[in-house]
């Protein structure tokens, strides 16, 4: 909460405006009591026209006064609230791009997308409540209670009584049931996971004829939900009835209390008219200061997820010089590298060596969970390596500027993730500056170019959500073209040709061969990279084997072995054409 | 009445305004039919209706007593003021404070009973709706995005939940409260009461002139706002390509723009719609000028007394307070009825039914044919066409072909997922769709590609196969599918709870499990499809071998990738884009020097190098 009131402070001025203009309006509720008590005492107890429309056009004076600040407040809690929240979200967006992987991997990016959300939003609505209400009911509580004593003392101490003890008995009930609505969330979720687990494996729910045990399982967990919600709710209910019960108990004490004085001419009638007043109107702000307090916890949690993401130091800084830009030739040499996932307790990978010559095509081949991939998240430095050093031209990786060293390598990952927009849009994503040539270029090594010249828009054909939707071997392949366009020294295929036929694999191949760049093609499959120069065989995280193709039949069994099952597999899927 | 809500007008994604929306205007939700939607709500809580009379005359006793508690107010005022009879007076505190009492107690059994009806009622609401979305026909799941159904179990239903729970009782309340305070008033002091009126117009050109432009500055807000969290989802969940792309200054700048954007319309929108309780505020003080200021001048003529200037001011506020609740409750209620529509838009779709004459079958033989089958996912898009192919009991088919080319479809035929467009289907003789569907399910045992488990434990996911089978049968499957040997390797052994990511354990042993699974049914007729993904070389062989037994006299459709799996078929079935193009045995298509002979060709190249 302390680091979001340093960012409202920066709008400190409209702040302490819609304050004092929020001020205005509370001081005009509060004295207009008063004026109707010297109204009545004054007035129709003496019978004085004059007064009465004195009085009476003080009253109105008053009210236009309290609307008018009623709407000024508004432009300036709204400034105050829109300012803050844009700052947040700039803030935070700023702060997550400068994260490294492994920070974004900690928060998990769902997590980081709620906060920039909903969290954002709800710190919106509490600054904006707040600027308005929020210190209203309060203050209007504490305030009542003052102006009832200079009305009269006596009767003003019984309100000073009830007061602070339903607020106590208030607090306690919300209390409880904030608590009560943290396990309806977590109810909520686990039905949700339910619906989600039977949505997606419907075939398997039908075809074992598992209906009435799926729903008995969601009948289950809905039951509870419905009973804790019911609790939940039923608590918050009782809330005001008591309060109710409370303030009335105040107000017959105070009758009973002000027919007492009246008799002895301690109080004048409009004294106690004016008392109840106040009463009236603290039971109404009592209302508002439960809804208060249902807002004022959702946002403190909201803040404290906001500001964790504030107080996090980003990994990773944005370059601050261009200093000659820094051409590499692609020569990269791993030496002895080990590397361990955060909070993992195995290695990922183990004293791995090899050296890559320029221009050299590499395959890298293991079983899943062999390190194949993390090998290549390496090699732009995504993740620092643990031990063991990778050099680039002879220099550790870590005397580059991460962008310029990033800007010479072209990545495609395994899950091919597109932004929405156009065709060329995604595709400019590689290189800003690349030419119409350098891009069509780049699409047609990536044996896409065809497909995109039959799309009545071509390269401005918007993908994405509000687009059309593309293949896993189509996003794979503009993803690829997307890593070309930058003319990488480095190009890393991360498995991510498997979604293409033989034919396809084979002419891209042919393509990158073309172009002076050194290329990782990781993949599971011996026949995609059987043509490599080098090929880097990993288990278990560790080296197992290196050298072209026939050197490793040769030498490694597990090679062989690997090559033999697969020969007996796979085949029937690659053969034929992609429709 | 079924039937005709058959939703073909396409998605339509269910999104529902945030939940704290303050004071903001909604845009209209889209009913169709508002009638029709609260007679079947009104349906769900019939069962509750005894209940919710009781509700009712709990808002009659608890409006009538907020009325008559400020009314007695006053006439307590004026006996303070007038005479000092202590007796009297005591009477009237004393009564004051049983009408106080009986009003808290009546508002707290509204709330509390309402709040069982409306969380009883919405819990049957969910459950059917659960259960009828398991009974749909799989296009169904085909046509909407699952989160999109999702949303209407959770977020409509939530939306119903909570306007069931506060709305029912606080639109009786304000009507009630509204029609009774200005028939008091207008007992008590006509003159007074119209003046007290006046505000109403006030009010509603106030409000008109507000939600003129909120309105506008709404849409333009709301537009904002979804680019800026589509660009945060998009960005954030790709960040891997923006770091390996060092494109970070590229989006932060872009998503400054939209921020920027957001701010700009919020900013109005905002301030517009926080002019609604000031105008409120301000109405109220308004009246209560009005009725001081005037009442004064009338007790001094000796109209009014004092204690109907106390009561007035209390009424005043009760007046404008229901009027301003009228009004939100109703965009509110417009929202819940367009869920509760949305969800019985779902409910109004056909389940997957059987014929009128579908009979029942028992063990099957097993014998199948497909009979000149035609099948086309979307119209004029025939994924199959003029299948025929006839197995005999215990023999196995292999399936090959090109991805798209349809045997996956094929196989969901078999399994009844969907119904084929022309031809037929024969099982054992018997015509598929003259069978009963879960009768035809209970000999069919499927293990899909991407073996799906639940959040549950392996001992149950296991026994998901046959919910009877004892621990000791469940731990017999697991070893014939080879399973037995990890899972008691991992720590809480077969109690393990798998998480619904796949993490936890790998991908060919959740295969592994899925063959248990059906290892457990032990059905007549199997389909299976073979994993392609990649995993290691030792449980590929594992699952080779749990295939084997598992397929042991069984009739058995399989997607096939691995030649050994091919060569030993009875049947092999070539599928090119969606016509089986050769069939027969290993010898007898190598012999006929097709397609699959040249696969089979270039298999053996590979191998050799």
């Amino acid at each position: 909460m302390k680091e979001i009131v340093t960012y409202v402070a920066k709008y400190k001025a409209a702040a302490v405006l819609a304050l004092l203009l929020m001020a205005v309006e509370l001081v005009v509720e509060l004295i207009q009591p008063v004026i109707m008590a010297s109204i009545i005492d004054t007035g129709v107890v003496q019978r004085d026209m004059g007064r009465i429309g004195f009085w009476g056009a003080v009253l109105l004076g008053t009210s236009v006064l309290a609307f008018a600040s009623g709407i000024l407040n508004s432009f300036f809690a709204s400034k105050v609230s829109q300012g803050t929240a844009y700052d947040l979200r700039k803030d935070v967006y700023e702060r997550i791009q400068r994260f490294s992987v492994t920070q974004i991997q900690r928060f998990a990016a769902s997590s980081l997308i709620t906060r920039l959300t909903t969290d954002v939003t709800q710190i919106q609505s509490l600054i904006f409540m707040a600027m308005r209400i929020m210190l209203r009911a309060p203050l209007f509580i504490i305030g009542g209670v003052i102006m009832a004593f200079t009305v009269n003392v006596q009767l003003a101490l019984i309100l000073a009584a009830f007061v602070p003890f339903l607020l106590l008995v208030m607090l306690f009930l919300m209390t409880k049931g904030v608590k009560l609505f943290g396990s309806v969330q977590a109810k909520i979720d686990r039905l949700n996971s339910i619906i989600q687990e039977n949505l997606l494996g419907i075939r398997l729910v039908k075809a074992f004829l598992r209906n009435s045990f799926e729903t008995d399982r969601f009948r289950k967990v809905n039951q509870s939900l419905m009973e804790t919600n019911k609790r939940a709710l039923q608590l918050m209910e009782t809330v005001m009835p008591i309060v109710m019960l409370g303030m009335n108990a105040g107000i017959i004490t105070i009758l009973w209390l002000g027919s007492i004085q009246l008799e002895t001419g301690d109080a004048q009638p409009g004294e106690v008219v004016a008392i109840l007043n106040y009463a009236t109107r603290i039971l109404g702000s009592f209302g508002v200061f439960s809804f208060l307090l249902m807002n004022f916890s959702r946002g403190k949690a909201s803040a404290a997820r906001i500001t964790e993401v504030l107080l996090e130091p980003p990994e990773e800084q944005l370059d601050k010089s261009d200093q000659g830009e820094h051409r590499m030739s692609g020569q990269i040499a791993f030496e002895n590298v080990s590397f361990c996932y955060p909070e993992a307790k195995q290695p990922a990978l183990q004293g791995v060596s090899f050296l890559a010559d320029a221009g050299e095509m590499v395959g890298v081949i293991g079983e899943t969970g062999s390190g194949k991939s993390t090998l290549a998240q390496l090699i732009p430095s995504l993740f620092p390596v643990t031990r063991g050093g990778i050099f680039l031209d002879g220099k550790p990786i870590e005397s580059f500027e991460m962008q310029q060293l990033r800007r010479q390598i072209g990545m495609v990952p395994q899950q091919a993730h597109l932004f929405s927009g156009t065709i060329k849009e995604n595709l400019l994503w590689g290189n800003e500056e690349a030419s119409e040539k350098e891009i069509i270029q780049a699409a047609v090594d990536a044996s896409i170019h065809d497909y995109i010249m039959s799309l009545p828009r071509g390269y401005d054909t918007v993908i994405g959500q509000r687009g059309i939707n593309l293949s896993g071997g189509q996003k794979q392949r503009l993803s690829l073209a997307r890593a070309l366009i930058r003319e990488p020294k480095i190009l890393i295929l991360d498995d991510s040709t498997s979604a293409l036929d033989a034919n396809t694999e084979a002419r891209v191949l042919q393509a990158l061969r073309r172009r002076s760049c050194t290329v990782f093609i990781i993949a599971s499959k011996i026949s995609s990279v059987k043509n490599a120069e080098k090929i880097l065989l990993l288990k278990h995280g560790e080296l197992e084997a290196s050298g072209p193709h026939r050197q490793l039949i040769e030498q490694s069994a597990y090679y062989r072995m690997i090559y033999q099952s697969q020969s007996e597999a796979g085949v029937f899927e690659h053969a034929g054409n992609e429709s | 009445m079924q039937g005709t809500n058959r939703n073909v007008s396409g998605k339509q994604p269910a999104r529902i305004p945030s939940r704290h929306n303050h004071g903001a205007p909604r845009q209209k939700p889209n009913i169709k039919n508002m009638r029709q939607t609260l007679q079947r709500i009104w349906r769900y809580m019939y069962a509750k209706k005894k209940l919710f009379y009781l509700v009712l005359i709990m808002v009659v006793v608890s409006s009538a007593l907020s009325l008559l508690g400020p009314y007695l107010l006053g006439v307590t005022v004026d006996h303070m003021v007038a005479d000092f009879q202590t007796n009297q007076l005591t009477v009237m505190l004393i009564l004051l404070g049983v009408i106080f009492i009986a009003q808290s107690g009546a508002v707290w059994m509204q709330n509390y009973w309402m709040i069982t009806i409306a969380q009883e009622t919405v819990q049957t609401m969910r459950n059917d709706l659960f259960s009828h979305i398991l009974l749909l026909p799989l296009p169904f799941f085909q046509k909407r995005q699952s989160g999109e159904v999702m949303s209407r179990l959770t977020n409509d239903m939530e939306n119903v939940s909570r306007t069931l729970n506060s709305s029912v009782i606080q639109l009786a309340t304000s009507v009630l409260t509204l029609g009774g305070t200005v028939t008091i008033m207008l007992w008590l002091s006509p003159l007074l009461t119209l003046l007290t009126l006046t505000i109403v117009p006030l009010m509603y050109w106030g409000m008109r002139w507000i939600t003129n432009r909120t309105g506008r500055y709404f849409k333009a807000q709301q537009r904002d706002l979804g680019d800026v969290n589509g660009y945060v989802e998009e960005t954030l969940s790709g960040h891997h390509i923006i770091k390996a792309f060092s494109q970070e200054e590229r989006v932060t700048a872009a998503f400054h723009e939209k921020n920027e954007r957001l701010r700009d319309s919020g900013y109005w929108a905002q301030t517009y719609s926080g002019f609604i309780p000031k105008l409120m505020n301000s109405l109220n003080n308004l009246s209560f000028t009005i009725i001081v200021g005037f009442g004064a001048i009338l007790a001094v003529n000796g109209l009014v007394s004092i204690g109907i200037i106390v009561t007035f001011t209390t009424y005043a506020r009760q007046f404008t307070r229901p009027l301003n609740d009228l009004a939100n409750q109703y965009n509110v209620v417009l929202s819940a009825v367009a869920g509760a529509e949305r969800v019985f838009e779902i409910m109004d779709e056909e389940p997957e039914k059987d014929g009128p004459q579908a009979k029942p079958v028992d063990r099957l033989h097993g014998a199948v044919e497909f009979r000149s089958v035609d099948f086309a996912y979307q119209e004029g898009e025939r994924t199959l066409s003029n299948i025929n192919l006839r197995v005999a009991p215990g023999q196995t088919v292999a399936l090959v072909g090109p991805t798209g080319a349809g045997k996956t479809t094929l196989i969901s035929l078999l399994a009844q997922f969907y119904q084929p467009d022309g031809g037929r289907i024969l099982l054992d003789g018997r015509d598929a769709s003259k069978l009963m569907r879960a009768s035809l399910r209970r000999n069919m045992g499927i293990v899909l590609q991407d073996s799906i488990l639940f959040e549950i434990t392996i001992r149950e996911n296991i026994r998901y196969g046959r919910l009877k089978a004892t621990d000791e049968e469940v731990v017999q499957a697991a070893k014939a599918a080879n399973a037995d040997g990890f899972i008691r390797k991992l720590p809480k052994g077969y109690d393990t709870v798998l998480k619904a990511d796949g993490s936890g354990i790998s991908h060919g042993q959740r295969q592994l499990l899925s063959i248990a699974r059906v290892m457990l049914a032990d059905p007549a007729l199997l389909i299976l499809d073979e994993a392609t993904s990649s995993v290691d070389t030792i449980t590929e062989m594992k699952i080779n071998d749990a295939f084997q037994q598992l397929m042991k006299g069984k009739t058995s459709f399989v997607i096939a990738h691995r030649l050994n799996t091919v060569k030993n078929a009875d049947i092999i079935a070539v599928i090119q884009s969606g016509q089986i193009t050769e069939q027969g045995t290993h010898q007898e298509l190598i012999k006929q020097n097709g397609h699959y002979a040249s696969l089979v060709q270039s298999s053996r190249t590979q191998k050799n190098g």
